[in-house]
């Protein structure tokens, strides 16, 4: 069967399905799978964002808190010092973080392998540290939102979540449907072309330097658009929330789980991660023991041991196995 | 590998049925929820001040008759209501708490939440209960604005740092006047977070208002490997005297290290940091002599002004927490209480009715230092107060406002090389 | 004027020796593996609760203790070499970096879990308070015995390396593990012995560091992170290299958080390093 027709068809009932559940009732509403599922859309966006650079062109950026964390800024600024809309923050912030990180990125794509990973870890701490001294964005005290009306203007809802449910599905189908197109465009194989093998591409006309960075860009500007919805959602920012090394390894986590450099990766990891971590914390957290941390950290050992090419690589070997056998059963 | 899914999945099933067949008998409770760091770098804190509330229901739920505190004698509220606490971790982290604070309201459905200790994860959670119209009662959060949003549904107990402060540099003039001590130049040390820079703010300002000189501002970056430069930065500057936010950890190493380069200014005054900690004391031992602090709470205060928490401490919180009381988490207990007594007077598990009685009635509160507790517009408890205390031999010794006052104070700070 | 440089100098120092010992066996395990142990910071959390405990109920000083710390943290590398590390070398680049990950989370929220939260300092070990004045400086004598401890470790796994048969089967394993194997070495052995090795470093540091520092669950992370700048900064696989980036990264924290400000000295220490990654790219000896 033509595995790309049964990934269009999923992918439509899925959206479909998706679009619906805010107006069944008990589908959204104020409950907690309702902000689960949010979540796990918002982290699945963030993931794919991420996936974009580390996956489909090999760059393993363990920095993306930076980007996500300044489109947050971008966002909590424009509401809480301006007294303006987020829908004129998000943007800002947004293509500030495209800037921050292709002038980070430009120096930074000579280092190979671990020199790199490091370097981006480097990056989170500087920025962290910064913006806790940085006054003008509010320091280490954060920016509070204040009650504003519920609605699509303030892009802030308080009575249920189906606005933001849709909002973070909005963002789900821009940032998937970005990489469908980039997968299916020479984009795509310039990507593919330099995560394989960088001189072998250069050596063919690919101008890798451009590749990356304009991939570091897209991938850093839409995790920007993810922390303005995060902000929105949270109702507050602050540095340790948005540019922590914890953030960062969860944009690495959910796609390295789901499958790296795949098209359904990073929402497979998400609709694991996010629902695991959720609903320990929300039925073992309080027994205060970190019961809930323990096993997820064995989740992602066992995982990493096990199943390192993630959801996606079992469901492949599934796939091929059923084909082999398959094939083998014709050939008798 | 089909086989081995469907025994996982149906695990998870019958798990998940279990839990949600816990669901309540039709018993008459009122679930409130405890909202804390359980885990993280405040766990401590968060744990303690956990246990205090849950020593707190045991006051209210069960009929102790010798404790002289309102609520104790019967056992339960209105006719035989019991509390039944919701705990809940937020980690420390603003947007858990938020999500937190929703699923407590909605999902496990409980009437009231206290919290959270960390200011930073008090503000979104409580922004939550605004939006929704549930009441937040906070015990410990220090940060001024909590209480300057015009919000109709929080309540909190502790003094403000900007309240602290006043009577830090309050004391300050106290000791220019009356044993003449020249204090003229100020120091700063806090962690660089939500709490430490929002209590050295309000230093600075009160600082200004006697006209103390503030000569070094030392950030530090909680959980530091070291604290050497920022030692340093204070002995160069050499200032009359130090105010300090540092929690936990970091206080027992600042206190260490100003010993290794053997440096004290003349006096120390402390925000709620590990100075209020009595399990940090300890491990500092004679090191953390003449450190002084802002405190609601101590054994020795309580023995002079709060006989009952005494008592509540003994039997109740000890055995959980296996520690004394702090002057931070003991409040979480009153606002428990301090719920209850509401519930009562207005008669009834009404929200409204309840906030009502919460906005204008005073409340007795042996548990607290001033004896009572009542809430101004925006929640903030007028009737709010602590004493500075200074440390030495593990007591801590009351020595401000002189109506408290229990010991003379010892100034200045003796110098390390002469213990 | 000078005895606050001379301070601040000295205590810089003391501070990249310290981080030296932690970075060393990262270091090595970095080389010879390729591997980044997320884990470290925990490693060394461990041994201090090692110590502590040890001096908490047996009264022993971890003047002493620390060589229970180092065996036990040998054994814990070992161990995670066998379970962990074994099973996921080459399957990806990121599965040994993200296994040690989901360890660090176990092993933090475990003794969380077993210990409490609570921040613990030995009380009436044998160097307690004890000082020495150098020229104008006040240096306090846990830290510089655990400086000079990490000084003669890192001297004895560097004669190790390089004199001793076991130490050349090392480095051939990590220049070119295959041909290693051809020649007869049993690769397997070495990848376990040099993750004990690494384990067993950071766990003497541990061991010693309770005389003067608090433990909590939490105490391991900063660590990690100048670990991983310390090991990059000095190149992978090189232990003089270790040594001068470490005691250069101390010296940058140490001047920067006095004579600049405290709150950005971290800012300044991967300031420095980004500054030097980018002049060169595999670190001070890397190759």
């Amino acid at each position: 069967m033509n595995t790309k027709k049964i990934s269009s068809r999923i992918w439509c009932l899925f959206l479909a399905g998706a679009f619906l559940l805010p107006f069944i009732p008990g589908g959204v509403g104020n409950s907690f799978h309702g902000h689960v599922l949010t979540m796990i859309l918002l982290y699945a966006s963030m993931a794919q964002a991420w996936n974009i650079i580390s996956g489909y062109c090999g760059q393993t950026s363990f920095g993306h808190a930076v980007f996500f964390g300044i489109g947050a800024y971008g966002a909590a600024m424009a509401v809480v010092q301006y007294n303006s809309l987020p829908w004129f923050g998000a943007p800002l912030g947004a293509l500030a973080a495209a800037l921050v990180s292709v002038l980070i990125s430009a120096p930074f794509f000579r280092l190979k392998g671990h020199y790199f990973a490091i370097a981006t870890f480097a990056i989170v701490e500087i920025f962290n540290r910064l913006f806790m001294i940085w006054d003008t964005v509010g320091g280490a005290l954060g920016l509070d939102y204040p009650i504003l009306d519920d609605g699509w203007v303030n892009f802030s809802w308080s009575s249920d979540k189906n606005g933001y449910y849709l909002g973070a599905l909005f963002l789900f189908v821009l940032i998937f449907g970005i990489v469908r197109w980039i997968e299916s465009h020479r984009m795509g194989y310039y990507l593919r072309a330099v995560r394989e093998g960088q001189e072998t591409a250069e050596s063919l006309g690919v101008n890798s330097s451009f590749v990356k960075l304009s991939a570091m860009a897209l991938s850093a500007g839409l995790a920007g658009l993810c922390g303005a919805f995060f902000a929105q959602y949270n109702y507050r920012v602050d540095p340790p929330m948005v540019m922590s090394l914890d953030m960062s390894m969860k944009f690495v986590l959910i796609t390295i789980l789901g499958g790296l450099g795949t098209f359904w990766g990073p929402l497979l990891g998400a609709a694991v991660l996010i629902p695991l971590q959720e609903y320990t914390r929300a039925y073992l957290a309080h027994l205060g023991s970190g019961v809930d941390l323990i096993i997820f950290g064995l989740i992602i050992i066992f995982t990493m041991i096990r199943q390192p090419t993630g959801i996606m690589g079992l469901i492949r070997r599934f796939v091929l196995r059923n084909e082999d056998s398959a094939a083998r059963d014709g050939e008798k | 590998m089909l086989r081995k899914i469907a025994t996982i999945a149906s695990v998870c099933v019958i798990g998940a049925l279990l839990f949600a067949g816990s669901a309540a008998a039709e018993e008459k409770v009122i679930k409130i929820g405890a909202l804390f760091p359980l885990t993280g770098p405040s766990a401590v804190s968060g744990q303690n001040c956990l246990n205090s509330v849950l020593a707190a229901a045991e006051v209210i739920n069960n009929a102790h008759t010798d404790i002289n505190v309102p609520l104790a004698s019967a056992a339960g509220l209105l006719d035989g209501y019991k509390i039944v606490i919701v705990k809940a971790d937020h980690q420390g982290k603003p947007d858990v708490a938020k999500s937190e604070a929703e699923r407590l309201y909605n999902q496990e459905g409980v009437f009231a939440i206290i919290g959270s200790y960390n200011s930073s994860a008090t503000k979104p959670a409580s922004a939550v209960a605004e939006r929704a119209k549930k009441l937040f009662l906070c015990g410990a959060s220090s940060s001024a604005a909590l209480t300057e949003r015009d919000y109709k549904y929080f309540f909190r107990h502790a003094p403000t740092d900007a309240i602290e402060s006043e009577e830090f540099t309050d004391y300050i003039t106290y000791l220019n006047k009356e044993k003449n001590s020249g204090i003229k130049t100020l120091g700063l040390i806090y962690e660089n977070t939500e709490f430490g820079k929002h209590a050295a703010d309000e230093a600075k300002k009160a600082a200004k208002k006697i006209g103390l000189e503030v000569i070094a501002d030392v950030p530090f970056n909680n959980g530091a490997t070291n604290l050497s430069s920022e030692v340093q930065t204070l002995k160069a500057a050499n200032p009359d005297a130090v105010f300090g936010a540092a929690l936990g950890g970091d206080y027992s190493l600042w206190v260490r290290t100003m010993k290794q380069v053997n440096w004290l200014p003349r006096i120390a005054i402390n925000f709620c940091t590990g100075y209020q900690n009595p399990a940090v004391q300890k491990e500092l031992a004679g090191d953390g002599d003449y450190f002084m602090g802002g405190m609601g709470f101590s054994p020795e205060l309580a023995k002079n002004f709060m006989p009952e928490a005494l008592k509540v401490q003994e039997r109740f919180y000890k055995p959980l927490a296996k520690q004394e009381f702090d002057s931070d988490s003991l409040q979480e207990a009153v606002m428990l209480l301090v719920l209850g007594q509401a519930i009562e007077k207005a008669g009834a598990v009404d929200t409204e009715k309840v906030r009502e009685v919460l906005s204008t009635a005073t409340f007795a509160s042996p548990l607290s230092l001033s004896g009572e507790v009542a809430f101004q517009a925006g929640g903030q408890n007028v009737k709010a107060l602590s004493v500075i205390t200074q440390i030495k031999d593990l007591k801590y010794n009351t020595i401000y406002p002189k109506r408290f006052q229990d010991s003379e104070p010892m100034f200045p700070m003796t110098p390390w090389d002469k213990r | 004027m000078m005895s606050s440089f001379l301070q601040v100098l000295l205590d810089g120092l003391l501070n990249g020796l310290v981080y030296a010992l932690v970075a060393a066996g990262l270091s090595m395990i970095w080389g010879v593996m390729d591997v980044i142990n997320f884990a470290h910071g925990e490693f060394l959390m461990v041994g201090m609760y090692v110590s502590y405990w040890i001096g908490f109920f047996l009264n022993v000083d971890p003047l002493y203790s620390w060589i229970a710390a180092g065996i036990f943290l040998f054994i814990l590398g070992a161990v995670t070499y066998k379970l962990i590390i074994k099973n996921s070398l080459g399957k990806s680049a990121m599965a040994p970096l993200l296994a040690t990950f989901g360890l660090s989370m176990v092993l933090k929220n475990f003794c969380m879990n077993r210990f409490t939260p609570n921040f613990r300092l030995l009380q009436g070990t044998l160097m307690e308070g004890k000082t020495i004045a150098v020229g104008g400086a006040i240096l306090s004598v846990p830290q510089l015995a655990t400086a000079l401890f990490a000084l003669v470790v890192l001297g004895v796994l560097y004669w190790m390396l390089k004199k001793t048969r076991l130490g050349w089967a090392i480095q051939a394993t990590a220049m070119d593990s295959e041909a290693a194997e051809l020649m007869g070495i049993k690769t397997e052995n070495i990848y376990l012995l040099v993750f004990g090795i690494g384990g067993a470093c950071v766990g003497i540091t541990g061991g010693l560091m309770t005389s003067y520092l608090a433990v909590y669950p939490e105490v391991g992370s900063l660590f990690s992170l100048i670990a991983f700048v310390v090991v990059a900064l000095g190149g992978f696989g090189s232990i003089p290299g270790a040594l001068l980036a470490a005691i250069l990264i101390g010296l940058v924290e140490s001047f920067s958080g006095f004579y600049i400000a405290a709150v950005v000295k971290y800012v300044a220490v991967f300031a420095v390093y980004i500054a030097v990654i980018l002049v060169r790219p595999r670190g001070l000896f890397g190759w």
